[in-house]
């Protein structure tokens, strides 16, 4: 896990206990873990009445350091041994360490959800809806007499909370073809799951 | 051989086979045991071999099983002797012990393949992949609604993953800016800085627009950061060292020649845009005309203006693109023809004293250009005059003072000729101490050239250490790592095996034997060498008694013929002869017999452990229930 200079020489402001003193390092670090998460406590931090002793910028300089510490470790999966081996170089006190990881790692499996969540996708099919319809005449023909599918697949589309519609109409043709590759796709699923 | 039974019983106990605690080698294997692990040996290697777990009752069951197991054995290679039915039923300690190795060491193939495969990351990923897919395809369908957010709780490692899409964000990274050097010693933050970190700029965590951008930025600047590092760190190592200026000097120097580069570009471009360079210098001499008009004809503003537009229309060389530039000027079609009147008359005007001024111009220039190269010769004769000049005075003075002298010719001449002298000396004594100061100098000069030279090299030669150092740091970090992963891969594996069996042990005690071995294989050595050299020395030491015995033998009979008492002594040489021939040679047959009897208590001991008594007598008990069960069946055939 590799972080660059200036985050670096910001965890170190962080972990300095001349500027960030004890009490409020608990604190500053729950508040980073709460603003990355819910953006209801995004400037939360600007508010909390603990840290008026420290210095604005300072304060701001040490909670993006924590912030980012925070994301990067999320993305690296590190567990607190990692952690711990991270932060001894940034020069952190053995106690300070040891509350950062008890607060972190409650908070990392949620923040590993927030991390999951970050990416595009094309609409995600979860339900379908069939109806076999029979086709009599139309105004060309007297007799046609055929059967018809018509298919709605709802599918999730990310940033709609409601379920989009995908609607189709097929012969039985069609359906047995789209059945077929479904099958084949299923298949291939399962021999990669078994090897 | 206790380590052995010890073996073989606990890789027995492993596969199943039902052994009392008490038993601790295979001596106290009875045949019912001795069936039975047998069986469940082949029954291991060998899935489908379908015998029963136990020795049957009857006895001519027994002897077909007997008979049967053999079979498999030999079937499946073992290659110690013959086997049959007496191998397991009448049993032999050291036939039984070397079976069970045989079919022990047949066993464990099956298991140990399973940690023999590769531990590479990829295969690593695939496994991985593969659980993963598995796991999801065995939970069943959940409909939209009872997932929580779109994601599944599972027992498994991490204990959810992500089936629906609805509260996925796209990746969108915005600039996010942090305080820097807030704290820093070396670097002095001015004070608006200061005060804008310290009042107005907001936290990282409100900084984007929309929140759910906060991971994706604060992830893209570290990235950032991180590779802009990298890179720097390759490019320093690459081209900066070897340009031998500090960091400063490097960033400033390519600053510059990156900036040349971009104002070079865009000259060109501008050039090429505009068409050429008549066009500045037409441009030029066109405001310059502007001032002139305006200057002479005072109130004509709006002529001037004209004026420069018109410029335009006449020398561009696309005549469209004039147009277009001037725009809004398009005259109205009821004053066209007045107005291209107005402008052929001024264009004529215009040309007449355009071609006037120029030809002025020319005239000026041809004068000017007479004028500089005529003052040229004027200073050239100046100076060569005052040479002259300067030359005639000191002849002058020279045929003055000769004047002067030439009364008083004689001693003059000798004067003079002493202070030709003198001067001539003198020159020798300076040339000479010339010479003096400048040797050492031309010394110095040598030896601070050679010594520049050396510290260049040195100096390429310490970046050349430099660069191997940094390989080698290179290499040596990523062997660590690799190694690093090596011990973590092994060290799961070793985790995960079994730790029942103590490898130390085993290993401690093969490297045992394997000493005493060698100590044993170098006494043998030893013996057979001493033994070869007693042999040589009896053949040798033989050899000479023959010889000898010959010798004195002709000796002493041909004296023997004329004395009486050297017969006496042949009679007692040949007696003598006989008696230590036969000495040795029942000092030999000692030797022989003491061999046999050795070999003779060898065997002794293998026919005792042979067990034959016992067997005999079991064999003859079986014997007399097969009588029986035969008669028992005849009986039944019989009735029948």
């Amino acid at each position: 896990m590799e972080l660059g200079a200036s985050v670096v020489e910001n965890l170190c402001l962080a972990g300095d206990t001349a500027h960030i003193p004890d009490k409020c390092f608990d604190q500053l670090a729950r508040k980073a873990c709460r603003g990355v998460l819910s953006e209801t406590d995004r400037n939360a931090i600007a508010d909390d009445p603990s840290f008026k002793a420290v210095d604005k910028a300072v304060l701001k300089a040490a909670y993006s350091g924590v912030v980012a510490l925070v994301l990067e470790a999320v993305k690296h999966d590190a567990d607190a041994n990692g952690i711990s081996h991270f932060l001894e170089e940034c020069k952190f006190t053995p106690d300070r360490i040891q509350s950062f990881n008890n607060i972190f790692l409650t908070q990392k499996p949620s923040m590993q959800i927030l991390l999951g969540s970050v990416g595009s996708c094309r609409p995600h099919i979860v339900d379908v809806d069939w109806r076999l319809d029979y086709y009599i005449k139309s105004n060309h023909m007297e007799r046609i007499n055929e059967a018809v599918y018509l298919i709605s697949l709802k599918t999730e589309v990310p940033g709609q909370t409601e379920l989009q519609e995908v609607q189709f109409s097929c012969s039985l043709e069609q359906l047995q073809d789209l059945v077929g590759k479904l099958k084949d796709a299923t298949k291939c699923l399962e021999k990669q799951a078994q090897s | 051989m206790e380590e052995v039974d010890r073996i073989i019983i606990h890789s027995l106990r492993s596969i199943g086979c039902d052994i009392d605690e008490e038993v601790h080698n295979l001596r106290q294997f009875n045949t019912d045991l001795i069936v039975s692990a047998a069986v469940q040996c082949i029954k291991f290697i060998n899935n489908d071999a379908d015998l029963p777990n136990t020795l049957p009752p009857g006895m001519s069951a027994r002897f077909r099983m007997g008979a049967s197991l053999a079979n498999y054995v030999q079937d499946m290679g073992y290659r110690g002797g013959d086997l049959g039915y007496q191998t397991f039923l009448y049993s032999n300690e050291a036939e039984i012990r070397k079976i069970f190795m045989f079919l022990v060491e047949k066993l464990p193939k099956d298991t140990s393949q399973v940690a023999d495969e590769p531990m590479g990351s990829s295969v690593m990923l695939h496994r991985a992949i593969s659980t993963e897919l598995g796991a999801q395809l065995a939970l069943p369908w959940v409909p939209t609604f009872l997932k929580d957010r779109g994601l599944r709780n599972r027992t498994k490692q991490p204990g959810w993953h992500r089936e629906g899409t609805s509260c996925m964000h796209r990746y969108h990274a915005c600039h996010v800016a942090v305080p820097r050097d807030v704290a820093s010693l070396t670097v002095k933050l001015p004070k608006e800085q200061r005060q804008y970190y310290g009042k107005q700029l907001a936290f990282l965590t409100s900084q984007t627009q929309c929140h759910a951008d906060t991971a994706p930025s604060v992830l893209e600047m570290t990235a950032a950061e991180v590779a802009r590092q990298q890179e720097w760190e390759t490019e320093w190592n690459q081209s900066g060292l070897t340009s031998r200026l500090s960091q400063k000097d490097y960033k400033a120097r390519k600053m510059s020649k990156i900036q040349k580069m971009l104002t070079d570009r865009l000259k060109q471009d501008a050039k090429q845009r505009d068409g050429g360079s008549t066009m500045d210098s037409l441009r030029d001499l066109q405001q310059v005309m502007a001032s002139i008009s305006q200057n002479a004809r005072g109130g004509t503003k709006t002529k001037g203006s004209r004026f420069a537009h018109t410029e335009k229309l006449l020398y561009g060389k696309d005549e469209e693109k004039t147009m277009a530039q001037i725009g809004a000027a398009v005259p109205s079609k009821d004053t066209e023809e007045e107005t291209q009147r107005k402008r052929e008359e001024e264009q004529q005007q215009l040309r007449e004293e355009l071609t006037q001024l120029l030809s002025q111009i020319d005239q000026l220039e041809l004068d000017m250009r007479k004028m500089t190269a005529s003052r040229q010769q004027m200073d050239e004769a100046v100076s060569s005059a005052a040479q002259q000049r300067q030359d005639k005075e000191e002849a002058f003075q020279v045929k003055k003072r000769t004047l002067d002298l030439l009364p008083d010719a004689h001693n003059n001449i000798q004067k003079l000729q002493g202070v030709v002298d003198g001067s001539a000396q003198r020159l020798l004594s300076l040339a000479a101490q010339w010479e003096k100061h400048r040797a050492p100098l031309i010394d110095q000069f040598r030896t601070l050239r050679e010594l520049s030279s050396q510290r260049e090299s040195e100096a390429q030669r310490q970046l050349e250490e430099m660069k191997t150092f940094r390989s080698k740091m290179k290499e040596v970090a990523d062997e660590a790592r690799q190694k690093e992963d090596l011990q973590k891969q092994l060290q799961m594996e070793y985790e995960r095996m079994t730790k029942d069996v103590n490898r130390t042990a085993y290993t401690r005690k093969i490297m045992e034997i394997v000493a005493n071995i060698k100590k044993q294989k170098q006494e043998i050595d030893r013996i057979l060498i001493e033994t070869k050299s007693i042999q040589k020395e009896i053949n040798s030491l033989s050899g000479k008694l023959d010889r000898t015995f010959t010798v004195t033998d002709e000796q002493i009979f041909r004296d023997a013929k004329r004395d009486e008492s050297v017969k006496k002594a042949y009679r007692f040489l040949a007696a003598l002869h006989e008696n230590c021939e036969q000495l040795t040679k029942t000092v030999e047959e000692t030797g022989v017999i003491l061999r046999e009897i050795r070999d003779l208590e060898d065997q002794i001991e293998t026919e005792s452990h042979k067990k034959v008594l016992a067997n005999l007598e079991k064999i003859t008990e079986d014997y007399q229930q097969m009588k029986k069960e035969n008669a028992t069946l005849m009986a039944k055939l019989k009735q029948k």
